[in-house]
């Protein structure tokens, strides 16, 4: 070995070690700097007043029209961003919490997640009470069945922004006799079928199939669904674990049955009639996205404005006309009636009683922060296994 | 008064790039290091427990992603370099007035986003594509068989995302090459393969060093490919810790986990230095005296 060489070797070893030692001695120093938990002892109500200056919004993509927000700056002269940063509940939850446990919005005054992720931050504390004394036209509009969800039985701290049912998305000329989330398991469609990376959309599901019934589900019953899940994919009958891109496999013959949303599937119909979206026989899980005041957000006032806003049955109609997904506000069928009877006429839109009866409101796991995150490790393990 | 100065210009050169490693690089590793070693959850808080099972658990838990994040992304690399020399080696030496065009090519794609790229191959690997046909023509897909969902499309897409990191190097280390040394093995009687053996493919090792890592590194961290051209049992350990960070929000053994995958990486790297010599890594000749 020539000697520069050596030196350069060793000049390496020395960074590497130098590297370690540092970062021995950083672990020593710790103790703070840490992240803090909290808890929803001290809940305060976002106040009125009146509204000044502007409002910030953060939902998903694709999930509003394009003049609602136009009209509601005309109308009330508040002036509106609306930005779609909401791609996944976990990973929105990951990039806001910091801010929310140091109780900052980050300039947010209305944030839109789904059921499970609006309790998951209120029980941490970061979400405001809402004074329903502002939010008159919510009060009076919201549909009976969204009125006391399990997570939230008072509405106390949420307004639904839209609903929707997960169950079956079927290809009917390549897989006709797909009727039950138990079909998906059958041989014949081995490697043709997906399933949803969101645990609280796959698993409750097929347990249902197994005939447990989801809100009853012990910690067990999820591990042993989940365990039955793995074989499957193990096998190789479930081809992979998907977010919405499950749409493109199918559209291509790729994957003949999965386990999808309603939504998705009213607007992959338009575009190719042979994918529908199928009722399970035992049931589909019905949630909702939540409008939601966090903790430190500026204008609640304005916040207020935009919820009964958008509750206002003409404006709602809009909104349900362009996203496909389930209205919460009454009214807004006998507009579309008028506007679009193919939307208005649309199960998947507005479901009848008879459509949803064997459905049940989408659930987390039972237990505390650890026993919900044993489970979806487990079921995070299958998804990448 | 000048000499001061100029005894000052260099950390005044090093600075940017200083505090850019010490904000960016360093300080974020001190956080990551002492929360692998806490133990808790987002609603209890993190405390400092000296959790080295972190890191026990991480390794036995999840060794069959680390092992196959290898595996692919070595695979790759080979596939890489056995497709990158020649490539490399044709726009150098045979290209002509083409050069600039051919290089043009290889660095076009990231014109397009690397998620855009990746999605693309779901086209061209599905069930019912030509390609798939031919395959499968060929007997090297069975009759019933698929290409994508399967470990052969994740190989496939870490070898075309990161070909580019390959060639470039390879490019500017043949680029170099003083061709008078390959008259000379002519002159010399060596024969064609003589000469490449002896000749170029010594010279063009700091090329070979350089493009290897380049591609192996990013390779073997990679989650995007394997979520969007595998299937059900091809995550790598780029998904598990994305899932751990942003799922399951285990955030000690997420960071257990990227400190395991960058030791291994770096304990290859230094034997693989060791191997190729350090020289060829910094980029002078000294294996061509």
């Amino acid at each position: 070995m020539p000697v520069k060489k050596m030196k350069r070797a060793r000049l390496l070893i020395v960074a590497v070690l130098a590297l370690a030692a540092s970062m021995v001695l950083v672990a020593c120093g710790g103790g703070g700097g840490g992240l803090s938990g909290s808890d929803n002892s001290d809940v305060t109500t976002a106040t009125g007043g009146d509204p000044t200056g502007s409002l910030n919004i953060s939902n998903w993509p694709l999930y509003i029209d394009g003049q609602t927000i136009k009209n509601f700056q005309n109308e009330t002269g508040i002036k509106t961003t609306y930005t779609e940063d909401v791609n996944d509940n976990n990973e929105f939850f990951g990039k806001v919490q910091p801010l929310l446990s140091q109780g900052d919005s980050g300039g947010r005054s209305i944030i839109i997640v789904t059921d499970w992720m609006a309790q998951k931050m209120y029980d941490l504390g970061y979400i405001q009470n809402l004074d329903k004394a502002k939010i008159p036209t919510v009060e009076k509009n919201l549909i009976p069945s969204l009125q006391h969800p399990s997570f939230d039985p008072d509405r106390k701290y949420s307004v639904p922004w839209q609903s929707g049912m997960t169950g079956l998305v079927v290809r009917k000329d390549l897989a006709p006799d797909v009727k039950s989330i138990n079909d998906l398991f059958d041989p014949k469609y081995k490697g043709k079928v997906t399933m949803l990376t969101e645990m609280r959309d796959t698993v409750p599901l097929v347990m249902a199939a197994d005939g447990i019934d989801p809100p009853d589900a012990t910690k067990q019953d999820w591990l042993d669904t989940i365990d039955k899940i793995k074989k499957a994919s193990d096998s190789g009958q479930i081809r992979r674990f998907t977010g919405n891109d499950y749409i493109q496999d199918m559209a291509k013959g790729d994957v003949v049955a999965a386990i999808g949303w309603s939504g998705d599937a009213v607007q992959a119909e338009s575009d190719n009639p042979n994918l529908q979206y199928v009722q399970p026989e035992q049931g589909c899980s019905l949630w909702s996205d939540n409008m939601l005041i966090p903790v430190g957000a500026p204008n609640p006032a304005a916040a207020y404005k935009f919820m009964d806003y958008v509750y206002e049955p003409k404006n709602q109609a809009k909104i349900t006309a362009y996203v496909n997904y389930v209205s919460p506000v009454k009214g807004v069928k006998e507009i579309l009636q008028k506007q679009d009877p193919d939307i208005a006429n649309n199960q998947l839109i507005f479901p009848s009683e008879a459509y949803t009866k064997n459905c049940f409101n989408q659930v987390s796991p039972p237990g505390d922060e650890a026993d919900q995150q044993e489970v979806e490790q487990a079921f995070q393990d299958v998804v990448t296994g | 008064m000048t000499s001061v100065r100029r005894r000052l210009v260099p950390y005044g050169l090093l600075a940017p790039g200083l505090i850019w490693l010490i904000v960016f690089f360093v300080i974020p590793m001190y956080y990551m290091g002492e929360l692998s070693l806490k133990t808790g959850t987002i609603e209890t808080g993190y405390q400092m427990s000296w959790a080295f099972s972190n890191y026990t658990d991480a390794i036995s838990q999840y060794s069959t992603q680390f092992f196959r994040a290898f595996y692919y992304a070595g695979v790759a690399t080979v596939l890489c370099l056995l497709i990158g020399y020649p490539l490399a080696y044709a726009i150098a030496f045979k290209a002509g007035r083409w050069k600039n065009l051919m290089l043009f090519a290889v660095v076009a794609p990231f014109f397009t986003t690397y998620l855009i790229r990746t999605i693309a191959w779901k086209t061209i690997l599905d069930d019912s594509s030509p390609a798939v046909s031919v395959l499968k023509t060929l007997h090297l897909v069975p009759q019933d068989g698929r290409v994508l969902a399967t470990s052969a499309a994740v190989i496939a897409g870490l070898t075309y995302n990161f070909l580019p990191f390959m060639v470039l190097p390879l490019f500017a280390a043949l680029e170099r090459l003083d061709r008078r040394l390959l008259e000379a093995g002519k002159d010399l009687y060596a024969s064609a393969t003589q000469t490449f053996l002896k000749v170029t493919l010594p010279i063009t090792m700091p090329g070979i060093v350089a493009g290897v890592l380049l591609t192996f590194i990013p390779a073997a961290g990679d989650y995007v490919n394997a979520t969007f051209l595998g299937g059900t049992n091809q995550a790598m350990i780029g998904n598990v810790i994305q899932s751990k960070y942003l799922v399951v929000r285990d955030y000690s053994e997420a960071a257990a986990l990227s400190f395991t995958l960058m030791a291994i990486i770096l304990v290859a790297l230094i034997i693989y230095i060791k191997f190729a010599g350090t020289g060829a890594l910094m980029g002078d000749e000294e294996e061509a005296e």
